[in-house]
């Protein structure tokens, strides 16, 4: 059986992915999926944690609400990117510079 | 039954989104939305007074709802307070919205599901209801940020604050995961009580804090996490830059005192030596300082009111801090100050709307110049707010900024205290900036001249704001008798 530690790691890795790619890319659907990356990181954590605990299943009932309303949300944003689309043609965060000091 | 009577704000508020998105799809007209908004909040305000009244702690059967959501004095407090924040952004969207061609219903059903999510974040006790609550707050307040759908400055607010608010909750919620691994929790209480008494991982639940107190940061738009707060106010329709200002951030704080401390509240982790005391006092003289400093540079009122709300998160900071040594006075002077914040904000967004109308609206100091001598009953209530926000007696802000001051010279946080008052002097610098434009200046010539639109439902939002102002300013004895009541639920 693979130990515990190689998820918690393995989940670590992916959340330092997501928040690099978040901070480097300028293509706001790579930042959208970095973020996924990071909740996905988070979903493994919970669920590889829940596995050393025998007297509950928090962590994996919290990754399925995390699942549910993660969709939501990823729902609203494309909503947004494509509007910002059909006004600027453009999908780039850098261009996204209208409003600034 | 009595459970449910204690539900009741949460219920009425929930209830009404869902009955209002009806009666939005079924009927043509909108007009009457903005009203029947109005009362489903007037509604929860009315059953969290009730609720309150009757006693909280008396309502057999409340245990039934742990470990997830709790209904005590602190979560009246703030069901009371959305409820209010929510009925002035309602108010101010019935007079905005069909002024500048933008009323569709949907705005009323996302205002009224966003404030019971945070009231939801509020009465939550469990990391997984505290981020549906999160969630519910914000996906809602991503929606309204974007809602004048033509305009590409409102899309790219949006965006910013949608990028940047999944960031935050993807770092709380890894916080979260880490924390229930290093103490098999999920609900605050329990991660209290296992942090208490000695984790097997030390090392994880130091991470874990430092990557709640990153996202909560985030929430709050304290410095160095607040470059989508200018961004998003200034993009979104103004009610719905003031629900963001006003419910947005009360909720964030109400998160942020239940978080920390419930979860964090031990001797050890509330310590200046080995806590989170010194980061957050960190983070709040970067946020007042820096808020400050570029609020006064701005050229758009709506912008600097944007920055002005990150220097008072910098303020409410000071007051999480002191409740490191002062305990429940300190926790009572954040609560007050959120009361105080909302209606002087709340107030200040509308006196912005007021002076502007169809094809002009007002955003910059120059569309204000010489309105106060032209149209004194917009100008006035303007004057009012900013000079409450300033903290200026005796308005509210002032007994605000008072006893957070007091509550933290009293926990011995001198230069912290000291740092907040320079700030709040130099704040009171582009407050009254708005002032000598309105009142010294005339415009320029051949510049349009402001001329304030006409709507009941924005004279009602700064009536009720301004009598709240003057109120808490002249009489704050029984308000701060209610937060302190309020923040008792944290014992100290």
């Amino acid at each position: 059986m693979i130990p515990v530690e190689f998820y918690v790691a393995l989940s670590f890795v992916l959340f330092l992915i997501g928040g690099v790619g978040f901070l480097a890319r300028r293509n706001v659907i790579v930042t959208l999926m970095s973020i996924e990356i990071m909740l996905n990181a988070v979903n493994l954590a919970l669920v590889a944690f829940n596995r050393g605990m025998t007297d509950n299943h928090t962590g994996q009932i919290f990754a399925f609400f995390l699942i549910a309303a993660e969709a939501a949300e990823v729902a609203v944003g494309l909503a947004i990117v494509l509007s910002l689309f059909r006004l600027r043609r453009s999908v780039r965060t850098d261009e996204a510079d209208l409003l600034r000091n | 039954m009595m459970l449910y009577f204690a539900l009741s704000p949460l219920a009425v508020v929930g209830g009404g989104a869902l009955l209002l998105m009806m009666v939005e799809a079924l009927s043509r007209r909108s007009n009457g939305l903005a009203m029947g908004t109005t009362m489903v909040f007037a509604a929860g305000l009315a059953l969290s007074a009730g609720v309150w009244l009757y006693g909280v702690e008396d309502i057999p059967g409340l245990e039934a709802l742990a470990p997830w959501i709790v209904i005590d004095r602190f979560t009246l407090f703030f069901d009371g307070l959305l409820c209010l924040a929510g009925m002035l952004a309602s108010l101010l969207a019935g007079g905005y919205l069909p002024e500048h061609k933008m009323n569709r219903g949907e705005f009323y059903s996302l205002l009224l599901f966003a404030t019971f999510g945070g009231m939801m974040l509020a009465a939550s006790t469990d990391a997984l209801t505290l981020f549906l609550g999160l969630e519910t707050l914000s996906i809602g307040a991503y929606a309204m940020t974007a809602f004048r759908r033509t305009s590409a400055r409102s899309a790219e607010g949006a965006l910013k604050y949608f990028l940047l608010g999944s960031f935050a909750a993807a770092i709380l919620l890894y916080g979260f995961a880490l924390l229930y691994g290093a103490t098999g929790h999920t609900d605050l209480a329990g991660i209290g009580g296992a942090i208490k008494s000695g984790t097997k991982y030390p090392v994880m639940t130091v991470m874990a804090l430092v990557l709640i107190i990153v996202g909560l940061a985030f929430k709050v738009s304290a410095v160095p996490f607040h470059m989508w707060t200018p961004d998003a106010y200034e993009g979104a329709p103004t009610p719905a830059t003031t629900f963001m200002a006003v419910a947005v951030k009360a909720g964030a704080f109400a998160m942020m005192l239940r978080v920390l401390l419930t979860c964090f509240g031990d001797a050890k982790f509330m310590s200046w030596s080995s806590g989170w005391p010194p980061a957050l006092a960190t983070i709040a003289v970067m946020t007042m300082t820096v808020a400050n400093l570029i609020a006064g540079r701005q050229e758009s009122v709506k912008r600097m009111l944007a920055y002005s709300s990150i220097a008072h998160a910098g303020y409410i900071l000071v007051g999480v801090v002191g409740t490191m040594r002062s305990g429940s006075q300190a926790s009572a002077s954040v609560l007050f100050y959120l009361l105080t914040y909302t209606v002087s904000t709340a107030g200040a967004f509308g006196a912005l709307i007021l002076c502007g109308r169809r094809g002009a609206e007002s955003v910059s100091y120059e569309d204000l110049a010489g309105i106060g001598r032209r149209h004194p009953a917009a100008a006035l209530p303007f004057a009012l707010f900013l000079i409450s926000l300033a903290g200026i007696p005796p308005t509210a802000g002032f007994f605000g900024k008072w006893f957070i001051f007091r509550s933290a010279m009293d926990g011995g946080l001198y230069w912290l205290t000291i740092i907040a008052f320079i700030n709040s002097v130099i704040g009171a610098y582009y407050y009254l900036r708005v002032l000598v434009y309105m009142y010294m200046r005339e415009p320029a010539a051949g510049a349009p001249i402001a001329v304030p639109m006409k709507s009941g439902y924005v004279n009602a939002a700064l009536l009720i704001s301004a009598i709240l102002v003057i109120v808490l300013g002249l009489t704050p004895g029984s308000s701060l008798d209610v937060a302190v009541k309020a923040a008792g639920v944290f014992g100290g």
